[in-house]
């Protein structure tokens, strides 16, 4: 079978990193009054700096696709392969600029790339995973020998403290609105993926993904009001405006499920490991925007015990100073950790990607080789 | 009195010991999505559950409750002196548990209940099919099929304990005093878990008892399920 390599990575982030004590200047005081739960969230996620693509006025300083295409850019800076030649583009986002059309149409139209064969991925963070799997695949049946994945985030816009007075301000809302707003920020990843190796680059050697919406509510969204017994979607309010007023437009994690996408990803290492593909003893890095921190629970113990554990000095991270980034955390995370230089010809890497929006996760496993 | 006997738990587990705990854990997660899919367990994660909910989760889990101990007793007494420590281990689980569903007909009368009602309710036919093969399986040699069972039941105490208790209280709009029966099994994790592993390794030496195992565990979720989905059909 023809095999995919990544060749080439890059990523942007928008603006100065942004510390604890600044998002609430950036992002603004509900009502005027301080977050009661901030320094809480934070001090759960362990994010010490991020990046935003809007400042203090709330100017959006890129647009969504502006900072995709930045991203491609850098990746394609590393590469002797021209824009213009790229085969295949393929790009995901949470919500791009425009509602339609498709986010990879603007970033395609950014980068200029003649005639490309287009890919827009939608969803939330394994949408990274899904873009980089139609590229993947585009490449092993041979219809194209080069892909380049783009996968961009810009939550910051959401996070207005405008966003929240318009849904009834300070004393209305809940923890579970308030959570990702400490959580989430702005920046893009780019890969580029091709058939033929070329230097010191990844092997893809599988990628696999277990979606579990079939069993579990939503546990990530925008698009229903605060109010659980009102099942309408947002598009159901006879204006927008009175979509926003009942909360539909705010983004809300269900903090109380979020314990199922720590199992999940367990159960998926767990199936890998019976299937033969993933040897955690054997594996040299694992790369995950969840903190480890995150999975130090019962499970962990467990795993240990039956013999499924990652050491500790096998993660990597970049969330602390880079952010979550939701689905282009690792798209920047690969790209920071290639740039550290501590993958050498003949390791193993496993990229994990963890949804909670309805519970996906998805596993990508490259060896570095030498061409 | 002698002390009680103690399968301790080993440093590291044989690799077919850890292959058949790895699988428990993946039988276990796939039941705990199989419940997610039960309708009354649905209304708790989606917060629509009421206390009449509650009323019949007890009401339905009171006869298997009763049969608990009953099959723990049978499978106990299964085991020849081979399995002598084995034996005594289950002896005293089946102790600690053998009085739970007077708990559980205590919680059912704060929550609101009529004593008389739960302790005429008939078996759900989930119930039946559970405790039919629960007590067959138990009537065989040597049953070491049934730390599958075990492996199920003590991970759903714990679940009621740590997930519905405390998501049941405010739904039903009840207190503590109600849900002694759920928050009874969450206390002692790490025995539990010691105890768990201590069985593995003690038990789970060729690939047919670890098949064995994973099957009865398998099945028991299934069935459990059952009981729970029965709540809605009943």
């Amino acid at each position: 079978m023809v095999n995919a390599y990544i060749t080439s990575t890059g990523s942007f982030l928008p603006g100065p990193p942004i510390n604890n004590d600044e998002i609430e200047e950036v992002l603004g005081l509900v009502d005027g009054r301080r977050s009661r739960l901030k320094s809480r969230i934070l001090k759960a996620n362990g994010i010490q700096t991020r990046h935003f693509a809007i400042d203090r006025e709330h100017r959006t300083t890129h647009s969504n696709a502006d900072i995709a295409v930045l991203a491609a850019r850098a990746c394609m800076a590393g590469s002797p392969l021209p824009m213009r030649s790229v085969g295949m583009l393929s790009c995901a986002t949470t919500q791009g600029d425009l509602i339609v059309p498709g986010f990879g149409s603007m970033v395609q139209a950014g980068l200029g790339i003649p005639e490309v064969e287009l890919h827009t991925a939608h969803g939330i963070c394994s949408s990274s995973a899904m873009a980089v799997r139609a590229a993947v695949n585009t490449l092993r049946v041979g219809d194209q020998s080069s892909a380049l994945v783009v996968v961009s985030e810009l939550a910051s816009r959401l996070f207005k403290h405008t966003r929240y007075e318009a849904a009834g301000g300070h004393d209305a809302i809940d923890f579970n609105s308030e959570f990702l707003r400490w959580m989430l920020s702005d920046g893009a990843g780019a890969w580029l993926l091709e058939r033929q190796p070329r230097g010191r680059c990844l092997r893809v050697d599988w990628i696999r993904s277990y979606s579990h919406a079939d069993s579990l509510p939503v546990c990530m969204s925008i698009g229903r009001a605060t109010d659980p017994a009102d099942s309408r979607s947002w598009q159901d309010y006879p204006t927008y405006a009175d979509a926003e007023a009942a909360g539909a437009l705010l983004i809300r994690q269900d903090v109380r499920l979020l314990e199922n996408i720590v199992k999940l990803g367990v159960d998926g290492a767990l199936r890998l490991i019976d299937e033969g593909l993933l040897d955690t003893d054997r594996l040299d890095h694992l790369l995950c925007h969840y903190s480890s921190h995150h999975f130090r629970s019962k499970i962990f113990a467990m795993l240990e015990m039956c013999g499924a554990r990652v050491a500790d000095e096998k993660w990597y991270t970049n969330l602390y100073t880079k952010g979550n980034t939701g689905c282009a955390s690792i798209m920047i995370m690969l790209d920071d950790f290639l740039r550290e230089d501590r993958a050498k010809p003949g390791e193993t890497l496993l990229c994990m990607v963890p949804e909670s929006g309805r519970f996906n996760v998805a596993y990508l496993h490259f060896t570095v080789v030498e061409a | 009195m002698a002390e009680p006997v103690v399968i301790a738990r080993p440093e590291i587990l044989s690799p077919i010991g850890q292959s058949t705990l790895r699988q428990l854990l993946r039988t276990w997660f796939d039941f705990e999505r199989r419940l997610s899919r039960v309708p009354i367990i649905q209304r708790l994660e989606t917060g629509t559950f009421t206390l009449l909910d509650y009323q019949h989760l007890l009401l339905n889990l009171r006869q298997q409750v009763i049969e608990g101990s009953r099959w723990i007793s049978r499978c106990a007494s299964s085991f020849d002196r081979e399995h002598a420590d084995i034996r005594s281990v289950i002896i005293g689980h089946a102790h600690d548990e053998h009085r739970d569903y007077e708990v559980l007909e205590q919680d059912y009368v704060a929550a609101g209940g009529d004593l008389i009602t739960i302790r005429q309710r008939p078996r759900n036919p989930g119930s039946e099919a559970l405790h039919g093969y629960l007590m067959y399986r138990a009537s065989e040699p040597n049953p070491v099929g049934l730390l599958g069972a075990m492996w199920i039941v003590e991970g759903l105490g714990e679940k009621m304990a740590q997930d519905w208790a405390a998501r049941i209280e405010p739904l039903a709009g009840i207190g503590r005093e109600a849900t002694r029966f759920l928050r009874y099994h969450g206390s002692n994790d790490d025995s539990h878990m010691n105890k768990l592993y201590g069985l593995i390794d003690r038990i789970c030496t060729t690939e047919t008892v670890a098949d064995d195992i994973l099957r009865t565990a398998t099945v028991v979720g299934r069935l459990y399920a059952l009981q729970l989905e029965e709540i809605d059909v009943a």
